[in-house]
């Protein structure tokens, strides 16, 4: 019986399309403090979620718990709660719609260098890319350095297919919200919103990994 | 004798002679052989001739890789000088320091053959009518004369690391050994003492003496190991002369071991164990020529058994226990264990029909196993079952019948067959105590033990799932609700039930917490988070559960409309398991959106479209073997099994 219940799982698992959504919002104030709020929504692959959750383990990967899965966002808040500068520490886990968000506020904007990084460490994830981020009050600049990883290519091609499906359609989309309005963006691919005190950038995760796409941004913000 | 008579008497000893002729290259297999595979050229021949074969993928290749290696036109397969209407044969035989690979093919034109390797540029020497070449390390030998072609291959078994035999042949490292255990093999052959005669091909004498025994010690290899009493004496070998005036003898690895600072050590004890192997494939291979017809492979009953005219290739192993065991490392842990005791020989054969493509499979067992196989497998598929097929709508199903209540009475014999004497008391009071505890005739009234799964293909159902949307103004994020239609395989999977008790509390808990509904006449149940829900219902001695509504619906009003063919009724009603899928019915299933671009959707389609029909079925057991088919119905287009088989893989290969 057992083995037919897990044979229709997987075909479940199989058919469903899967993708999922990384957010990425920071808002910055003139005086460079401000709040960050990082969502991963993989509600748009819920039913294949939730079958897989199901399961002990799946192609060759072991399936987290919820309580696990809770226990690991707990631990990630309480490292951000730690670090310097960072305060306000919240998160949300929608288990429903497998919806995940952090937020925090920060001193300064280069309390939050590494701390992406240093977070999926904990959540034992390889990360792809390292950025810093700067914000100069003088001049009135912003700007974002974004590394890729070479190594991140090597794992992602070590993936089976399947797998690397679940990447195909998924999306990275940052958010840079300022209390005055931008003037230059240097970033082709973003996005400067009606008021201008806003700048989006919307990209393929595909091209993040490949190391194609890069979301390296120098913002001057108007005096 | 009239005529006619003389004919017929002169024809039928032709055909003897023939027979016994073709016969001749089967009786040269000896009698230990673990593998033996066999080749059937003349039924090939008869489904693809060989002008046919030369322009497919395979036989260009090897044309062109004969081609390349003579520096010279090969068009044609039948310029290599086999027979090619004839049985090729491939065994496997070792002992527990070698393993050797043999070739048998028949040959038609020796003269060829030797234009061959002579056009390569490869050196054989020549002895009365039997021609040798040998490969770079001796290691490999290939034998040949006016109808036979012999190859055998020695491989070293790298589980035999007995330090005192590894003296014997001259290896001094042993902590080399250790270092890189996994690499290192070597070889202590165990023939007894007696001389060999001379035989007609070489003049090397070759006399071995068995050397005294030494203790062996253990700790080389294996950490959990402790020394071990001696099991095997290791033998001396001493070539006492080679024939001066053979043109290519067998290689001296030894002295061609490469002589470089860094490891030395390591080519030199590689180097030895080469020649260790090399010494013992020359004397396989003088043995194969000069025996008589004393011991062969045809003296096996069993073999003989297995022996089928019918099959394109068919492959035997002698006793899963002895291959595997030839192989499986000799130490503490699996002393005494076995997995596969009691199973005895393995045959496969494959048939290239017109209609189908079939592989036959059956495994023997010693009179315990089989007589429990007989008692579980007593049952068969509740044929109500078949009420609830329709195979116009179903893709694929898979059905089991297994005696639940035998084999739980069985279990503990089965266990305690593995476990072996290692365990003996500990299991049987185990088995006692399952016996005691476990009332087999009430699981087996709950869960009869057979099933059936129908898969009636895919369907698409709306799903709700959570985004976001950003305002032009300021990007600010809102959440919005989306849908997105998702494809689901729709399935029913039925079994036999007569005890309901514990089902029927199931339902009652499940109502009362309400994610189990009653519909009147079958219940719903809806799985948290998934767009599915699954549906079951039970009658007297049946139990369904399955992903459509409206199907449950019908099969609780007992509206069900069935529809079996005589060909899946006997496949439902005779075996203990039984498989069908149609991939064709799947074809035009698959939604586009899942697979991604149109053109791979169209690709998919078309291999769907060209496999035909899978059938799997076990057959009842037939004195001590089960044995079991897979076939697959070939499309009527095609002329035979074998061209489909090659335009599939060709198809494949685009």
């Amino acid at each position: 019986m057992k083995g037919y219940l897990y044979l229709f799982l997987i075909l479940v698992a199989c058919c469903c399309s899967s993708c999922f959504q990384i957010v990425e919002e920071i808002n910055l104030s003139d005086n460079g403090t401000g709040t960050v709020n990082l969502t991963v929504n993989l509600s748009q692959s819920k039913t294949k979620v939730a079958s897989i959750l199901l399961l002990d383990s799946v192609n060759g990967y072991k399936i987290p718990s919820k309580q696990k899965i809770q226990k690991e966002m707990d631990e990630v808040v309480t490292y951000l709660k730690n670090s310097k500068g960072i305060t306000n520490v919240s998160r949300k886990l929608d288990l429903e719609n497998f919806i995940a968000s952090v937020s925090f506020s920060f001193n300064n904007i280069s309390n939050i260098n590494n701390i992406s990084q240093n977070v999926l460490k904990k959540l034992k994830v390889n990360a792809i890319s390292s950025s810093s981020y700067s914000f100069s009050a003088a001049n009135h600049v912003f700007e974002r350095n974004y590394a890729h990883h070479k190594e991140a290519l090597v794992q992602y091609n070590k993936l089976k297919p399947e797998v690397k499906n679940v990447f195909k359609e998924a999306t990275y989309t940052s958010i840079y919200r300022f209390e005055v309005p931008v003037s230059v963006c240097t970033n082709p691919l973003a996005k400067v919103s009606a008021s201008k005190k806003a700048v989006m950038v919307r990209t393929g995760m595909l091209g993040l990994i490949n190391g194609k796409t890069n979301i390296s941004n120098r913002i001057t913000l108007s005096k | 004798m009239n005529f006619l008579t003389k004919l017929t008497l002169t024809l039928s000893v032709i055909f003897l002679v023939t027979e016994l002729k073709a016969q001749d290259l089967q009786r040269k297999i000896p009698s230990d052989a673990l593998v033996v595979a066999t080749l059937k050229g003349k039924n090939m021949l008869e489904l693809m001739s060989t002008n046919e074969f030369n322009q497919t993928f395979l036989g260009k290749k090897i044309l062109d890789k004969v081609s390349r290696s003579t520096k010279s036109k090969v068009s044609q397969v039948e310029e290599l000088g086999f027979n090619l209407s004839a049985d090729f044969y491939y065994y496997n035989q070792g002992n527990d320091s070698v393993s050797y690979h043999c070739l048998l093919a028949p040959v038609k034109n020796a003269a060829k053959l030797d234009e061959l390797y002579t056009s390569s540029g490869l050196k054989f020497n020549t002895a009365g009518n039997w021609r040798t070449y040998y490969n770079l390390d001796s290691t490999e030998l290939t034998r040949w004369n006016e109808n036979t072609l012999y190859f055998i291959k020695g491989e070293g078994k790298t589980s035999y690391l007995y330090p005192a035999a590894q003296t014997s042949i001259g290896i001094t490292d042993t902590a080399a050994v250790a270092i890189d255990s996994t690499v290192v093999d070597t070889v202590a052959a165990t023939y007894d003492t007696t001389e060999i005669q001379e035989p007609a091909v070489r003049k090397t004498k070759v006399t071995k003496t068995k050397a005294s025994g030494a203790k062996k010690k253990g700790k080389v290899h294996s950490k959990k190991r402790k020394a071990r009493p001696v099991r095997k004496k290791p033998v001396q070998i001493k070539e006492e002369e080679a024939d001066p005036t053979e043109a290519v003898a067998m290689a001296d690895s030894v002295a061609a071991a490469p002589a470089y600072g860094m490891d030395n050590g390591y080519s030199q004890q590689l180097a030895l164990k080469k020649r260790a192997i090399a010494k013992c494939v020359q004397q396989k291979a003088d043995d194969f020529v000069a025996k008589g017809e004393s011991t062969s492979v045809l003296d096996n009953k069993d073999y003989v058994k297995s022996i089928d005219g019918h099959a394109e290739i068919s492959v035997w192993i002698a006793g899963l226990d002895k291959l595997i065991g030839g192989y499986m490392p000799s130490n503490r842990y699996f002393d005494g264990k076995s997995m596969f005791k009691g199973y005895g020989s393995v045959v496969a054969k494959l048939y290239l029909e017109d209609k189908n493509i079939k592989i036959g499979t059956a495994m023997h067992f010693d009179q315990d196993m089989a007589d429990i196989f007989k008692k579980v497998n007593k049952r068969k598929l509740n044929k109500k079952f078949l009420q609830y097929v329709n195979e116009n709508k179903l893709i694929g199903y898979m059905a089991y019948a297994a005696d639940t209540k035998a084999y739980l009475e069985a279990y503990p014999k089965i266990i305690s067959r593995f476990y072996g004497s290692a365990y003996g008391d500990e299991i049987g009071m185990a088995s006692d105590l399952f016996s005691l505890l476990l009332d087999e005739d009430a699981v087996s009234k709950v869960v009869k033990g057979d099933g059936l799964f129908i898969f009636n293909g895919l369907s698409q159902k709306e799903v709700s799932y959570k985004s976001y949307e950003y305002n032009e103004e300021n990007f600010e994020t809102k959440e919005v609700t989306k849908t997105k239609k998702e494809t689901l395989p729709d399935f029913l999977l039925m079994f036999s039930s007569e005890d309901h008790q514990l089902i029927n509390k199931l339902i009652a808990y499940g109502v009362k917490k309400e994610f189990v509904k009653n519909n009147q006449g079958y219940y719903e149940l809806s799985i948290p988070k998934s767009p599915m829900s699954l549906f079951f219902a039970l009658k007297k001695d049946m139990i369904f559960l399955g992903s459509n509504a409206e199907e449950m619906a019908q099969i609780a009003g007992d509206r069900y409309v069935a529809k079996v063919s005589s060909r899946h009724k006997k496949m439902l009603s005779n075996a203990n398991y039984a498989a069908y899928f149609s991939s064709k019915k799947l074809a035009g299933k698959i939604p586009a959106e899942e697979i991604g671009n149109t053109a791979k959707v169209e690709k998919a389609n078309k291999l769907l479209n060209s496999i035909g029909d899978i059938y799997m079925k076990s057959n009842p057991i037939e004195g001590n073997a089960i044995s079991g088919e897979v076939s697959m119905d070939i499309p009527a287009s095609q002329p035979n099994a074998l061209k489909y088989l090659f335009s599939l893989i060709e198809e494949a290969k685009k």
